[in-house]
């Protein structure tokens, strides 16, 4: 069994379906990326995973075990290994860097006060934002605050990390950093990452596997390869980013 | 940007039912309907009553879930220290001046109220009874409890209400932190224990505010004004006023943090619930006031 499988999962918001019977399975140790237009689901997936949102039909499993039932409580363990970096970041703007990144360090490995904010310190270096430790989260760009967002995910050293969008609205630079240390928590830590992203050097410079999710199921899992190969109309039509051709693209 | 681009933003707030957090009440949002007017006023009437009785049920319920889970938090009680320091300091000592003011004047202000009539009748020595007796019991707890509604209570909705509408509240739940115990818990003991020193604070200096007014306004002097609060109040006065103030802490405490935790849709949303937060409280702490001094004379 994968280690972590979406089987069937319907989704819907104010009766207007947003997955319907949506299937995928990802296996331990690989980079799955999940690409798909604007509002076809990508997040609403991943978000499934840790317990943001509750699916409306299907299961899902982790490591053998089915986690969509579990109660709030209940998936705190999950939680504890599943860790997920937001689209917007998510860092608590009261806090300084530092503190946000030592929160859960405090909380989960139960280090003191100072001992925590030593460990964020080198956390926040891993994503070269050591020298903004002492500042809040308003002071600080949307990049700089997405590259803090990723160190506090990775501080509690989860098992499989979820990156929503992680390269947008970051310089080619520090995007291509982020898909280096994507790959390196793969290759070197055997973190499963599962990405959301609309980034195509992203997408075929870092993924082992990429979903392509369309109406509301994977239209096509594959790996950068072939998906590129793909003759599939609506699949070309995406990676080619054209704006005409077979794809339904509700709104516009 | 299409609609379903909106229903992916929408999507942590539709879900929250299913959450630790309470079930938020729905926005009034009046139905668009580009039809006429309805048939009869009268059905629209009822239908609005009805709406808005619903809708209160639905708070009051919410409220009474939250409490349940903040109570549960409490067991065992692991509250985070920094947290509950941080908002002690917060909510409490930077209310002192504010309460110092307006329970001075409105000490001051019982003394001026009576005092025509206590010197009309030559009894002084009940200026203190009055002015003490209404501090204590009603002026003290109610005055104190809707200033620190309107400073502490209103913004810690904001506070809340922004970082529910960034998802924060969420990024919380990601790291295995539960938002009830790691942000409610310690504002709801924050805002109790601190509306109770409060309280104290303020008759202290509404006392003092009567018996100053009535030396230089009045020319009662210091010793009658002290003999007529030590022969006349006793100390249920005092706790009276108390534990109204313990009631009325937990009344904001909730409706201020409920309504920051359910708030739905952005800038909009935020505003909205700071305004439900106040009115909430202002009127339980109205109707508790009532019942409170009903049941315990």
């Amino acid at each position: 069994m994968a280690y972590i499988e979406w089987k069937g999962v319907d989704k819907a918001f104010g009766g207007k379906p947003v997955l319907r019977k949506m299937s995928l399975a990802v296996n331990r140790g690989e980079v799955m990326f999940i690409i798909g237009t604007s509002g076809v689901g990508k997040s609403v997936t991943i978000k499934h995973l840790v317990g943001l949102l509750r699916i409306d039909a299907g299961e899902i499993w982790f490591d053998d075990r089915r986690i969509d039932q579990l109660s709030e409580r209940e998936l705190a363990p999950v939680r504890r290994r599943i860790g997920m970096v937001f689209q917007s970041s998510t860092l608590f703007d009261s806090m300084t860097l530092a503190e946000n990144v030592a929160l859960p360090l405090r909380k989960h490995k139960q280090l003191g006060h100072k001992a925590s904010l030593a460990e964020a310190r080198e956390r926040l270096a891993q994503v070269y934002m050591q020298d903004y430790a002492e500042r809040y989260p308003a002071e600080l760009s949307d990049g700089m605050r997405k590259r803090a967002a990723i160190a506090r995910t990775l501080a509690l050293s989860p098992e499989v990390v979820l990156f929503d969008e992680p390269t947008t609205g970051l310089d080619p630079v520090s995007a291509r950093r982020i898909d280096r240390l994507i790959r390196e928590l793969a290759d070197n830590l055997g973190v499963t990452a599962i990405v959301v992203s609309h980034d195509p050097p992203s997408i075929f410079g870092v993924a082992d596997r990429i979903a392509f999710l369309y109406r509301g199921v994977v239209h096509v899992v594959a790996t950068p390869a072939q998906l590129r190969a793909s003759e599939d109309p609506i699949v070309q039509q995406f990676i080619n980013g054209r704006s005409t051709g077979p794809m339904e693209t509700p709104g516009f | 940007m299409s609609e379903e681009r909106r229903d992916d933003a929408e999507a942590p707030e539709a879900e929250r039912a299913f959450t630790s957090l309470p079930p938020a009440p729905r926005p009034r949002i009046p139905p668009v309907t580009t039809a006429k007017a309805p048939e009869s006023t009268r059905r629209g009437l009822v239908a609005s009553v009805g709406a808005s009785t619903v809708q209160i049920a639905q708070e009051v319920g919410g409220i009474v879930v939250l409490t349940a889970q903040v109570l549960r938090a409490l067991v065992p009680p692991r509250i985070d220290h920094r947290e509950l320091l941080k908002n002690l300091y917060k909510m409490g000592n930077r209310s002192v001046p504010i309460v110092v003011l307006t329970a001075f004047f409105a000490g001051g202000l019982m003394t001026l109220q009576t005092g025509p009539f206590v010197k009309k009748f030559g009894a002084t020595g009940l200026a203190g009874w009055g002015a003490g007796y209404a501090v204590l019991r009603e002026i003290g707890p109610i005055l104190i409890s809707l200033m620190f509604s309107g400073r502490v209570g209103a913004n810690n909705t904001a506070e809340l209400a922004t970082m529910t509408v960034t998802e924060q509240l969420d990024g919380l739940r990601a790291l295995a932190i539960d938002p009830v115990r790691f942000l409610v818990v310690p504002r709801v003991i924050a805002m109790m224990v601190m509306l109770v020193a409060l309280t104290v604070i303020g008759d202290l200096v509404a006392l003092l505010g009567a018996s100053v007014v009535g030396r230089i306004m009045l020319g009662i002097e210091w010793s009658s004004m002290y003999y007529s609060f030590a022969d006349n109040l006793k100390p249920f006065d005092f706790l009276h006023g108390i534990y109204k103030s313990i009631a009325f802490g937990a009344a904001i405490a909730m409706s201020s943090c409920y309504f920051g935790v359910t708030v739905r849709g952005g800038a909009v949303g935020v505003g909205r619930a700071v305004n439900a937060a106040v009115v909430a409280a202002a009127v339980s702490i109205m109707l508790l006031d009532f019942f409170l001094t009903y049941l315990t004379g």
